[in-house]
């Protein structure tokens, strides 16, 4: 693998990104079940839920983590001294 | 007795009491054959077990009597097929990649671990239980010291003493539980079954229970559930490289079939679950140490077991016992991988690390298989196994829906899983391999390990993408095989996959997008361990130390104002021996030989006269 070749990372990236077109392409396309029908929550089957939710959980749980990091980190030789 | 009587369990101890004094090719033979011997002799009593389930007639056990207790260490529970399979071909697959190292202790020690939690699988009675739970329990502390590190010998002492912990709760929550029964004259107090008393009634603590709830919380610590989340991610980056291994594998998925046979549909565990599968996601995010990085992650994977345990249908509890099943491989595979770069490099931090896929493209290959499969990517063993939980909860709610009840919390817990099985992608699916293998050039240029190792990668990977492509196998060993072979049917549709395609594919958009908060820092994380390692032997040494020192002095003179002279020294009359000081060693052997032969007595003389 060339992974030096910055033209290689850059085809990379637009394959990448043209997978994630595709996908956004045929999720407008087809017909998505509710996996709660039975409580009227129709969230899950609006068109992009899935991509919407998994980039948006993602940001939120670095975000949050980062957060937590901001209090509870310590150098990792924290626990050396005893 | 039969073959039927012997406990496969022991077939492994009976290897870790032979494998330290052979060497070379006999060392092979045996660490291979251990667990081929042990998987045959638990099939038969599994096989037996399912001739009788279809004859209609009493279930298979071997019975022992034991100073009036009635012990079955050959038991096949529902759930014991697919846990006592991956467990002996973990055996297999670990022995393979650590057959090369020259540890003489470790290799025997893992077989003693694996053993423990083998004779769990098989415990139809709360003793034989209890006695393969500490066995596993002084196996495990024994692999993390073998690793002869300053590093490994501490965890390994705070590792023993929570796991003794959790063993005292066990066994009192046991001694409670069946003193209660025996107490009602229960005609089989002993039994290691489903408590249903506790799916109705988790939350009511009375006496009535309280046996019960000290056995789950026992179980609970070794399945790492908070507040004992800390002691994975603190012990097993400590091991060797081939311990880790191991140490993935038993404690938390014994715990999962444990649970799972008491404990299905105890409606606590959905929550606990749901903590886990987050818990594991932000702290990997903030580590540093690979194999800490994927230690996190078992919690969070330990997590959706634990949900789908607690929503307690067949559907879901056959995911649960799916998702051990892959788990155990994959988590194996990933540690196999990280060990193989410290293997080869000596280092375990990430940001000493990365670029190595240019000398170790099998480690990498092999890593980025047990990644996606971690991830439930399509076509892995990690999809066909994590939905079936999620489709569980969904079904399960369905039902509750109909039936008028109150299910909020199986939907709160749909949307939280999804969104951990996005942050799986995110954590371990391309922290690890991107940070390990791409990112910066470290300038380290390694070569893959030897060949053994690389095999059992190899072997592993490909169990992964098997299970993941054919699950049928996996699913016909299941405990509620029928409707597994229902789910087989309907999984792989278009709908689904491209579901999960888009959420794991945009989880890893944000992770790039967000590569610059990423970045790591030669940084650890607190946690509950920090109660342990640092509050306690602080309040110790700083405040309670000095106030014991204080009081010494009011002791000294309290002392030395007692009337009396002192005894040394006096001219000894024959009774002055009685006021000597005595070594405390001669009274407790004579009380514990009184004690011994009282109870020879009683259960073998008396019964017999």
């Amino acid at each position: 693998m060339k992974l030096d070749d910055p033209r290689v990372i850059k085809w990379l990236w637009a394959a990448g990104l043209l997978v994630l077109a595709v996908i956004i392409g045929l999720d407008w396309l087809i017909h998505h079940h509710a996996h709660f029908p039975r409580d009227g929550i129709t969230i899950d089957t609006l068109p992009e839920f899935f991509p919407f939710f998994g980039f948006a959980s993602c940001f939120l749980m670095v975000l949050v983590s980062k957060a937590l990091g901001i209090a509870l980190s310590r150098k990792d030789t924290f626990y050396d001294d005893q | 007795m039969t073959i039927n009587d012997i406990p496969p369990g022991v077939v492994l101890l009976v290897a870790a009491a032979i494998l330290p004094f052979v060497s070379g090719k006999a060392r092979w033979v045996v660490a291979l054959a251990a667990p081929i011997i042990a998987m045959a002799d638990g099939w038969v009593a599994i096989s037996d077990a399912w001739a009788a389930d279809a004859a209609g007639s009493a279930r298979y056990i071997s019975q022992w009597q034991f100073m009036g207790l009635t012990l079955r260490p050959v038991f096949v529970h529902a759930p014991t097929a697919v846990f006592a399979t991956i467990f002996c071909l973990m055996v297999a697959g670990g022995s393979l990649y650590a057959l090369n190292q020259n540890r003489r202790f470790e290799l025997a020690a893992a077989m003693v671990y694996a053993g423990g939690a083998l004779g769990c699988v098989f415990s139809g009675d709360l003793i034989s239980l209890f006695v393969f739970w500490e066995i596993m329990t002084l196996g495990s502390t024994t692999i993390l010291w073998c690793a002869r590190t300053e590093g490994s010998y501490r965890a390994g002492l705070r590792y023993f003493a929570l796991h003794a912990v959790g063993g005292v709760l066990l066994l009192a929550g046991i001694a409670l539980h069946v003193g209660q029964l025996v107490g009602q004259g229960h005609p089989d107090p002993l039994a290691f079954t489903h408590y249903s008393q506790m799916v109705e009634g988790w939350t009511s603590f009375g006496w009535h229970n309280a046996g019960l709830w000290l056995m789950l919380v026992g179980m609970l610590v070794n399945a790492g559930a908070p507040p004992f989340s800390a002691w994975i991610g603190d012990a097993y980056p400590e091991a060797t490289e081939s311990g880790t291994v191991f140490l993935s594998a038993f404690t938390t998925k014994t715990a999962v079939f444990t649970l799972m046979v008491a404990f299905a549909g105890v409606e606590v565990l959905v929550y606990l679950g749901l903590w886990m599968a987050v818990y594991g996601i932000i702290y990997a995010i903030l580590e540093n140490d690979m194999r800490r990085i994927l230690a996190y992650s078992i919690v969070n994977q330990v997590g959706f077991m634990l949900v789908g345990i607690g929503v307690g249908t067949k559907l879901s509890i056959d995911g649960a016992a799916a998702h051990a099943f892959a788990h155990i491989v994959y988590k194996a595979l990933l540690m196999m991988s990280a060990g193989s770069v410290l293997y080869a490099t000596g280092r375990r931090k990430c940001t000493q690390l990365g670029g190595l896929y240019r000398t170790m493209p099998i480690t990498m290959w092999c890593g980025i298989i047990g990644a996606l499969a971690i991830s439930s990517f399509p076509l892995t063993s990690g999809f066909t196994t994590k939905s079936m939980i999620l489709t569980g909860i969904t079904e399960q709610a369905g039902a509750m829906a109909i039936a008028g009840q109150s299910h909020d919390h199986l939907i709160a817990a749909w949307f939280i899983l999804e969104a951990a099985s996005a942050g799986v992608f995110l954590h371990a699916g391309i922290k690890f391999p991107w940070f390990v293998f791409f990112n910066k050039d470290s300038g380290l240029r390694p070569a893959d390990p030897p060949w053994n190792m690389r095999a059992a990668m190899i072997l592993f990977a490909g169990l992964c993408l098997m299970l993941g492509m054919f699950p049928g196998p996996l699913y016909a060993i299941l405990p509620y095989a029928a409707e597994a072979a229902d789910y087989a049917n309907v999984i792989y549709n278009f709908e689904y996959l491209l579901s999960m395609l888009a959420l794991l594919l945009f989880s890893g958009l944000a992770f790039f997008v967000l590569l610059p908060l990423l970045k790591r820092s030669e940084t650890l994380t607190l946690d509950t361990d920090w109660l342990y390692r640092r509050f306690f032997p602080r309040l110790w040494k700083d405040v309670l130390m000095p106030i014991v020192r204080g009081l010494e002095a009011a002791q000294k003179v309290v002392l030395e104002n007692l009337p009396g002279k002192p005894l040394s020294g006096e001219p000894r009359s024959p009774l002055a021996r009685l006021g000597t000081e005595w070594a405390v060693s001669v009274p407790v052997f004579v009380i514990s030989a009184m004690l011994l032969i009282y109870l020879l007595m009683y259960f073998v003389i008396l019964p017999n006269g």
